[in-house]
């Protein structure tokens, strides 16, 4: 699956369940899991996603970060959206940034890992994927797209 | 402050429907402990603004709310009220839950009326207004922050106001709420329960200051600490359904069991006639859990079948849903009934990590009487179910889920005889839960992972390693009684004959008044004396 589209299909499961009674509201401990229903921005960042334009959605989510300096995907969604936009710097600081608030957070992993691989870093990106591999003990998409594309590098430069 | 008993003698006139066993309103009177609240208000008014306030420290929302509101009714100038209506609307400040937006438009609008009323005490103001902090946009603001900037706000209400104990007791509450779950030194916990020690020594009637010491306890490594509050808060607000309830926390945490289930009966007699059916659902499952563990297994299910009949649950908690689900599977897995939990058929709760409780135990179930397809189903329901909630971004019940998966996957491994890949998945099953706390809503998952990889390894004939995680398992759920029952045949398989014989004896005692005659028990009577 490609990321875009896992992304919109996280979306509408995302969805999905938030329309369900209140799993959200109840929660009593999960850091964010309803911020694209409450914080405006974000949620017209991940629209600004979906239509790849990059640079409005580094705007809209630098607005939203504001309000939720602490939201791991909220700081994923920076480092993706800086990715497209070749700034690959400010991309592993908003990586990083996601990772240390949710060391498990497969996402941010994997495309940290794949900015590592754009950037030629492939030992950076090998210890993201050592770490997903800890973290997905059990099937996940995320382990699978960056093994392939380790291999892929890999193939790529023998 | 001067603290004045509080004798309630007034009946709160709530209507009791909804609840199919309710009888008694009339134990909606009763003593609440003893609160000390100086106000400007009418004099004539301030007993029942301190019953109010009593109500607020013991979690009785819906009484608490209309306490305050006649308190403004028969008061209009009484400013202060207004603050009791916003906090209270707050709900339980160490769930994490916080407001419903509807209480917030609420409580938004007493703080507005309180303001407009004016209060005629620089305190009552600064009170009010360190309430408002919370509701501070409160729409594109996460809990989390509110939470904090609420520990702010009456950090410095504690400050202004050093003799006020009711500040600094609401200041130690809403520190306390601002414990993570990714926090294991437990800081804010521990520095709140610091302050309520020290009030603890002053007023040992106070309703809150023993009800938040518990709340401050309530973790693996300090529940002991928090032992004399508990004994001590049920007989402080017996009138007070969460007053009776909540001392079974520390209880839980401790493997006091007998004491657990009695303070969880008397907690379900008075919810159920106050009309609390979250609550009385809630005391249930705390208390099965307990008769479980004593093997009075006939109590256990005569009280999960009372409990199915309870309507009128809330929709918007999960509290009622997750106490149906689990009860049932708790039922099953404690008696090790495996054909019985894999029979078990999933609620049809809206909320995904309930279900996943019933497709847990079936999984494990099925997998231990040797129906593997039926067990691999389930765990792909768990997966399901799992990934929903990750991309849902409900971090901490999606890692419970995992580790439910992870589990279930290990038994499967077992069962198609791959013991490596078995214990694997159970080893990281065990971890993973081991950093992420239980959620108050529950006295414990339905079996402890690290448990569980104890009976893997004995059927994996590695008594040892089994021994070792069963102990591992005994530091954070203490005195239970299949633990036990795993250790005992563990050493006996190790040839640790004293420590089996030590361990049978445990569960003797921890079954002495057991009414069910689980064969275990039988067997464990003639090895205890060997």
């Amino acid at each position: 699956m490609s990321r875009l589209a896992r992304l919109i299909s996280a979306g509408l499961l995302c969805a999905a369940i938030a329309a369900l009674p209140p799993i959200a509201a109840a929660d009593a401990v999960d850091a964010d899991p309803d911020l694209a229903k409450r914080d405006e921005d974000y949620a017209a960042g991940k629209r600004a996603v979906e239509k790849k334009d990059w640079s409005q959605a580094v705007r809209l989510f630098q607005r939203a970060e504001v309000r939720n300096p602490d939201n791991a995907d909220l700081q994923n969604m920076l480092g993706y959206s800086y990715r497209n936009l070749k700034q690959y710097d400010l991309a592993f600081t908003h990586y990083k940034r996601a990772i240390e608030l949710d060391p498990r957070h497969r996402g941010a992993h994997e495309y940290i890992g794949e900015a590592y691989l754009l950037t030629g870093d492939l030992a950076n990106a090998e210890k993201h994927l050592a770490a997903l591999r800890d973290i997905c003990l059990l099937p996940c998409e995320e382990l699978k797209d960056l093994e392939r594309a380790v291999a892929e590098y890999r193939a790529r430069k023998t | 402050m001067k603290l004045r008993l509080i004798q309630i003698s007034f009946a709160v006139a709530l209507a009791v429907h909804g609840l199919a066993q309710a009888d008694d309103t009339n134990s909606q009177t009763g003593p609440l402990g003893k609160v000390s609240f100086p106000t400007s208000c009418d004099s004539k008014v301030q007993p029942a603004f301190e019953r109010a306030v009593a109500m607020l420290h013991s979690f009785w929302y819906s009484a608490g709310e209309k306490a305050f509101r006649d308190v403004l009714k028969d008061d209009p100038q009484c400013a202060i009220a207004a603050w009791g209506i916003a906090s209270i609307l707050m709900s339980n400040p160490l769930a994490g839950q916080g407001a419903s937006p509807k209480g917030a438009e609420q409580a938004q609008a007493a703080i507005d009326e309180g303001r407009r009323i004016g209060a005629k005490t620089e305190r009552e103001r600064d009170y009010i207004e360190a309430v408002a902090t919370y509701y501070k946009d409160f729409p594109t603001r996460p809990e989390k922050e509110r939470q904090a900037s609420r520990a702010k706000a009456y950090e410095a209400l504690a400050q202004k106001y050093p003799t006020d104990d009711e500040a600094q007791i609401f200041f130690a509450l809403y520190l306390a709420g601002t414990q993570t779950q990714a926090d294991q030194t437990y800081a804010a916990y521990l520095r709140a329960a610091a302050i309520l020690e020290n009030e603890f020594r002053k007023y040992p009637d106070h309703p809150g200051v023993a009800h938040y010491l518990i709340h401050s306890y309530d973790a693996p490594p300090i529940a002991d600490k928090g032992l004399a509050a508990a004994r001590k808060y049920a007989g402080i607000a017996p009138a007070a359904p969460h007053a009776l309830h909540m001392p079974s926390h520390i209880f839980t945490r401790v493997g006091a069991w007998e004491e657990s289930a009695a303070t969880n009966a008397r907690s379900l007699e008075v919810a159920k006639a106050g009309n609390e059916p979250d609550e009385a659902y809630h005391a249930t499952d705390y208390m099965v859990y307990a008769y479980l563990q004593l093997a009075r297994d006939a109590e256990a299910r005569r009280s999960i079948d009372a409990a199915m009949k309870i309507t009128g649950s809330n929709p918007a908690r999960f509290t009622a849903p997750y106490a149906i689900a689990a009860m049932p599977a708790r039922y099953a897995f404690e008696r090790g009934a495996w054909q019985e939990a894999a029979k078990l058929q999933p609620t049809g709760s809206t909320y995904p990590f309930v279900e996943a409780i019933t497709y847990f135990t079936r999984s494990v179930g099925a997998s231990r009487s040797g129906d593997l397809a039926a067990a691999r189903k389930d765990a792909e329901q768990l997966e399901s179910i799992h990934k929903a909630l990750l991309a849902a971004k409900n971090t901490y019940w999606a890692t419970e889920v995992e580790v439910q998966w992870l589990a279930a996957t290990g038994w499967i491994a077992l069962g198609e005889g791959r013991s490596d890949e078995a214990l694997k998945f159970m080893r990281a099953a065990a971890d993973l839960e081991d950093h992420n706390e239980k959620h108050i809503v529950t006295p414990g998952r339905i079996v402890p992972a690290r448990e569980l990889l104890g009976d893997m390894l004995l059927e994996l004939k590695q008594p040892d390693a089994a021994l070792k995680e069963y102990e591992a398992s005994q530091l954070r759920e203490p005195n239970r009684f299949r633990n036990y029952l795993g250790s005992a045949r563990a050493a006996e398989m190790a040839g640790d004959r004293a420590k089996a014989a030590a361990y049978y004896q445990k569960l003797l005692v921890l079954a002495k008044d057991a009414d069910t005659a689980r064969p275990e028990l039988e067997s464990a009577k003639k090895l205890a004396s060997r």
